[in-house]
């Protein structure tokens, strides 16, 4: 699929097929686009995975992982959980430090903009200023709270569901993100699934074949496109050309809006097949 | 009881289906013979079996059970059961009563 087609496909899929399984291959190549494609600072890539096939799992397991969920209508459905985690000793000071060697080592980081191992060690190990050209690492990581860690490695592991949500679409599958765990049911999770003590569950990405049509019904309500982007300054929005909007209309991306005629009448239908109360 | 559409809740239910699946009134019909027979067994209108349940958890649970029992007396088919009980269902959940929903077979 183009790329500008999967963007303009993407959707939170919602119903999916129960009993229609999930190719394994598809699966990998999904975790195989995360690896290769997520950009991260330092290119600490803190994410981590864990794919569940709930088929697989022992009844009580599937409803502890569900319960954490409120029992949500489409995780109940979806064949293949993957729960994606934050390994926050993957963004600590000393992660760092080994990422960026690595990276100047195989001649990703200019050292012709000051990036060696010398004044990356010196800012990050010394809190030495880092010279012009660099990232001002010094002032991000060194003596680098463990919270901040944290925090770093979580938003970056949405940046890997991003990544991933698109590679599902990709693969002709339905996807959606939820949340592991309310907050009361963090803990049922981390148990069931063996999560390390330095790792945050942060997103479950819902992976199966959707019973609705591929669509969903059309595209999501979008914000204004000016009121999101600016030019210049806060509050100058960046024009938006509409030559740009119907060639992105032709390829793909910007498609017909949602709800599409005939989407309550199939929103109808599946849920009488289904037996949900209509 | 009076004509079940003169009820409020099932006035907003009615509304609030049809606003997104426009039911045809025959199936109307059926669903409120359904809703007539559980309020018949509850011993209460519909706006009272509403009142009831969203304000005490333990009766909304009890009126979840009876509903189910009733549409096991109503048919032996599974299925049809099902069903039955969905539209008590749907009415709760149309009047804001939080009620648990599951597809036939997970139920």
């Amino acid at each position: 699929m183009e790329f500008l087609e999967v963007c303009g496909l993407r959707r939170s899929i919602r119903i999916f097929d129960r009993k229609k399984p999930v190719d394994r291959r598809r699966v990998q190549r999904i975790l195989e686009v995360v690896r290769t494609a997520t950009t991260c600072p330092g290119n600490l890539q803190p994410w981590r995975a864990i794919v569940i096939e709930q088929d697989k799992l022992s009844s009580a397991d599937r409803k502890t992982l569900l319960a954490a969920d409120n029992y949500q209508a489409a995780h109940a459905q979806a064949p293949v959980w993957i729960y994606w985690c934050a390994d926050t000793d993957a963004a600590r000071p000393e992660a760092f430090r080994a990422r960026v060697h690595e990276l100047i080592d195989v001649g990703a980081m200019p050292t012709f903009y000051g990036w060696t191992h010398e004044t990356v060690d010196g800012s990050i190990l010394r809190g030495e200023v880092a010279p012009e050209g660099m990232a001002n690492i010094e002032q991000i990581i060194h003596g680098m709270p463990r919270e901040v860690s944290a925090m770093i490695a979580r938003q970056e592991t949405v940046g890997a569901c991003s990544v991933a949500v698109l590679a599902a679409v990709n693969e002709g599958l339905g996807t959606c993100l939820h949340s592991c765990a309310g907050v009361d049911k963090v803990e049922d999770v981390r148990r069931v699934l063996g999560i390390p003590e330095s790792w945050d569950a942060v997103w479950v990405q819902l992976v199966g074949h959707p019973l609705e049509e591929i669509e969903a019904g059309g595209q999501r309500p979008r914000l204004p496109f000016e009121r999101l982007f600016s030019e210049g300054r806060y509050g100058t929005p960046f024009p938006r050309d509409a030559k740009v909007v119907e060639e992105l209309k032709k390829e793909g991306l910007i498609r017909a809006a949602t709800p599409k005629p005939g989407r309550f009448e199939e929103l109808m239908r599946i849920g009488r097949e289904l037996g949900y109360p209509i | 009881m009076k004509d079940l559409r003169s009820y409020l809740t099932v006035s907003r239910w009615i509304d609030n289906v049809n606003r997104y699946y426009r039911l045809a009134e025959s199936e109307w019909k059926g669903r409120l013979e359904v809703l007539r027979t559980f309020c018949d067994r509850a011993g209460k209108d519909p706006d009272a079996v509403i009142a009831a349940a969203v304000g005490e958890k333990g009766v909304k649970v009890d009126f979840m059970r009876m509903s189910k029992q009733i549409a096991k007396e109503m048919t032996a088919d599974a299925r049809a059961a099902h069903d039955w009980d969905g539209v008590i269902r749907s009415f709760f959940i149309h009047n804001g009563a939080r009620v648990v929903v599951r597809p036939y077979d997970d139920d």
